[in-house]
């Protein structure tokens, strides 16, 4: 099929054998690209009941269908894995180059497994793949090894994707960093890397990526372009990037602060508009994509992409950390150690709430700059008091105490929204294949930014999570980034487009709803149920202290009764369990069924 | 007539290399674009570079066959003159000719007057100047 390379390669570290095969071609048409294709070769190769950081783990990276060709925001990668924050399945995606440079190295999937004897990297190119010593960059941030890469195969052009001492040490919470600035952050693969010795993948291509009638396919990406693309609704791209979305969920009172004990920030707004109007030197953006989200900025001798809404405001406002030079340099350790900001924001914002509570002292208090700066150093060395803190504000919780404010689902930190101004969020932080994800559905665009709809109600919001589910899944797994709110008919006119298919915009719907699914089989598989689609106990219990969400709580009982509502909806059981009828009806490939079967009998 | 970028401006997105070499190659492929955007992050900062055909002629004086020719505004290339010999692609101090499947000179010839690269570059950032 057009646009697709048409080979799997795969690493086995333990015995260095690289073999290459054909792609399963009968998957891509249910399960596309990137997410989906990752989430189905997971679930083909190993045992979900399986230790995330033990050899059998595999770790899978899928570019999107679209990556390598002209069409805006498609040059995504996933990276798939069992979780070691988890244990749920996982997918991350990162932008930057890399992924279109696995399709021009000639591959549709990267299949990584076993376990490596002594630390080393990977040589990708259509010509051969080289596992490669990679001792001389242990400890080496991802800056570094960035740059002493591309030194040592002598090319300025390589791409690279490399985990740092974080991610060597197994820290939970490790992030993979291509392009200094482009992450993958959540779940901790980056471990998983680690578990497997494996630092670094440098890939060089050069095949072509082809669509049918190449000629016709410009012409109508261009007017497609101005007519859904560069539009004045997506003009915040350039502007602002994702700091637009701290605008709305601080006049929401949902962002995040002290620790979710309020939601509104005040220091959210001069930090934001500090960057944008006085630091920003340009706009970057990934490969092949017109909507350059990223921002440059320097302040003083620090420059960076970033921070990202994300990170100003879980690891600033959140740790009530005043200035942004602070922050961008918390940001720019983060990134080079390989660091989920998210996360680290979270855990670092968890112990200064356990200080002022008097559970246990880390030794650091809201605001504490000094001590904040050298938080990141010390848990991705696992130094101190890091080692402890490199294990997720779960562990953390289940050691010292503060569980109800322990700001966490399934062991993924919450991101940078409240749900009790939004409460559709909050089911879709329950629900989520990963935990407390903001990327699977986001009822804050209907309940927050467009309020279109009541945050403060159920009613309605199990179908808001499940439509949401779908659409983020199919897209992420054809592959256009979270930023272009394309409509499903435009995205089966551009798959169609590129791979010669004929898809309509119900098929890939239903494509959404069949890999959702086929998360949740790997997710039961691995032991999860009813019990684990939950919240912290402060968004059911504490109500918000002021703000426009002021005196709301999700209350349990409704959260509940609408989890009921989610799962029948879904055609699951009362425990979340996929029906086989669903799966039936959704066309799940009979491997997987009968896989699902034999577990489900097994009791 | 000659191309032009605004590196202030540039976002390293590569839709232009992508352009021309859907254009001029009938393929997706960076490595065969007649232009070449360098964008990337250096040691303390980040390095922007546009790379294209300045018609210094290079190309055309080394020709042993004398395939290039110029028309007064770009260079071409004739396919059954070429030997596929590279001595152009070494010559050329920018680095952006290269041998095509076929093994011929590829050679920017700004689309002949309406560039693609020009045309797809969302930030209107690279520009084609043409001399009166």
């Amino acid at each position: 099929m057009k646009s697709y390379m048409g080979r799997v390669l795969r690493i086995e570290l333990s015995s260095g054998k690289v073999v290459e095969e054909k792609t399963k071609e009968e998957w891509l048409n249910k399960y596309y690209g990137q997410k989906g294709l990752g989430f189905r070769y997971l679930l083909e190769d190993i045992d979900p009941a399986i230790d995330p950081l033990s050899a059998e783990n595999e770790i899978i990276f899928t570019p999107g269908v679209f990556a390598g060709t002209i069409i805006s925001s498609g040059g995504k990668l996933a990276i798939t894995s069992k979780s070691p924050a988890t244990g749920t399945i996982t997918d991350g995606s990162v932008g930057g180059s890399i992924g279109a440079e696995v399709k021009y190295a000639g591959y549709d999937a990267i299949i990584i497994k076993g376990k490596a004897e002594r630390l080393v990297y990977l040589y990708i190119t259509p010509d051969k793949t080289e596992v490669r010593d990679a001792e001389f960059l242990r400890g080496r941030g991802t800056h570094q090894t960035d740059f002493m890469l591309k030194k040592e195969l002598k090319d300025e052009e390589v791409k690279i994707i490399s985990i740092g001492p974080a991610g060597e040490n197994l820290v939970k919470i490790a992030c993979m960093t291509s392009e200094l600035y482009r992450q993958q952050g959540r779940g901790g693969i980056a471990a998983v890397m680690g578990s497997k010795n494996l630092k670094a993948i440098a890939i060089k291509g050069w095949k072509d990526v082809t669509v049918p009638n190449i000629l016709s396919f410009l012409r109508t990406i261009g007017e497609i372009n101005k007519k859904h693309l560069l539009i004045p609704d997506n003009s915040w791209t350039i502007s602002d990037g994702t700091l637009v979305f701290g605008d709305f969920v601080n006049d929401g009172g949902i962002l995040p602060t002290r620790n979710f004990q309020t939601g509104v920030s005040p220091t959210y707004k001069r930090l934001r508009s500090e960057m944008v109007d006085k630091r920003k030197k340009g706009n970057k953006a990934c490969f092949g994509c017109a909507l350059a989200c990223g921002n440059y900025i320097q302040i003083d001798n620090i420059d960076l992409e970033g921070p990202e809404y994300e990170t100003l405001n879980m690891a600033g406002c959140n740790c009530e950390i005043p200035d942004l030079k602070t922050i961008t340099q918390f940001n720019k350790a983060c990134d080079d150690l390989g660091l989920d900001t998210i996360s680290v924001g979270n855990i670092v914002a968890y112990i200064m709430e356990m200080r002022e509570r008097g559970i246990h002292d880390f030794g650091i208090s809201f605001g504490d700059v000094e001590n904040y700066s050298k938080l990141p150093e010390k848990i991705a060395y696992r130094k101190g008091i890091g080692n402890e803190l490199a294990e997720g504000v779960r562990f953390l919780s289940e050691k010292y105490g503060g569980k109800e404010f322990a700001m966490h689902v399934k062991g993924l930190e919450v991101p940078s929204y409240d749900p009790r101004g939004s409460w559709g969020m909050g089911l879709a932080y329950a629900t989520s294949d990963r935990g407390a994800c903001h990327m699977r559905a986001f009822p804050i665009t209907e309940e927050v930014i467009e309020k279109t709809v009541d945050p403060f109600t159920f009613k309605g919001k199990a179908k808001l999570v499940i439509d949401g589910q779908h659409y983020n899944t199919a897209k992420f797994s054809i592959g256009i980034c979270d930023f272009w709110a394309l409509d499903f008919n435009l995205l089966a006119r551009l798959l169609n487009m590129a791979t010669g298919s004929n898809t309509t915009g119900e098929d890939i719907a239903k494509g959404g709803e069949r890999i959702w699914n086929l998360g949740r089989i790997f997710n039961v598989m691995a032991g999860f149920r009813r019990k684990d689609d939950t919240l912290p106990e402060r968004f059911f219990s504490e109500p918000l202290p002021e703000g426009p969400a002021k005196g709301k709580v999700l209350p349990k009982k409704e959260f509940e009764k609408t989890l009921s509502e989610y799962y029948q909806l879904r055609g699951w059981d009362e425990e979340g369990i996929p029906s086989k009828e669903k799966l039936e009806e959704l066309e799940m490939d009979k491997e997987v069924i009968e896989k699902f079967e034999r577990y489900l009998n097994k009791g | 007539m000659k191309l032009v970028l605004e590196p202030e401006e540039c976002t390293g997105c590569k839709l232009c290399e992508l352009a021309c070499s859907a254009k001029n190659e009938g393929v997706f492929n960076p490595r065969k674009a007649r232009l070449k955007i360098i964008n990337r992050y250096i040691k303390g900062g980040r390095e922007v570079e546009g790379k294209f055909c300045t018609l210094c002629k290079k190309c055309l004086e080394v020709c042993p066959t004398e395939a290039i020719t110029f028309n007064g505004k770009w260079l071409t290339v004739d396919d059954e003159l070429c030997s596929g010999c590279g001595e152009c692609v070494d010559a050329c101090p920018q680095g952006v000719i290269f041998l095509n499947d076929e093994d011929k000179a590829a050679i920017c010839n700004f689309c002949e007057g309406d560039p693609y690269c020009v045309k797809w570059c969302p930030r209107k950032c690279l520009k084609l100047e043409v001399e009166e």
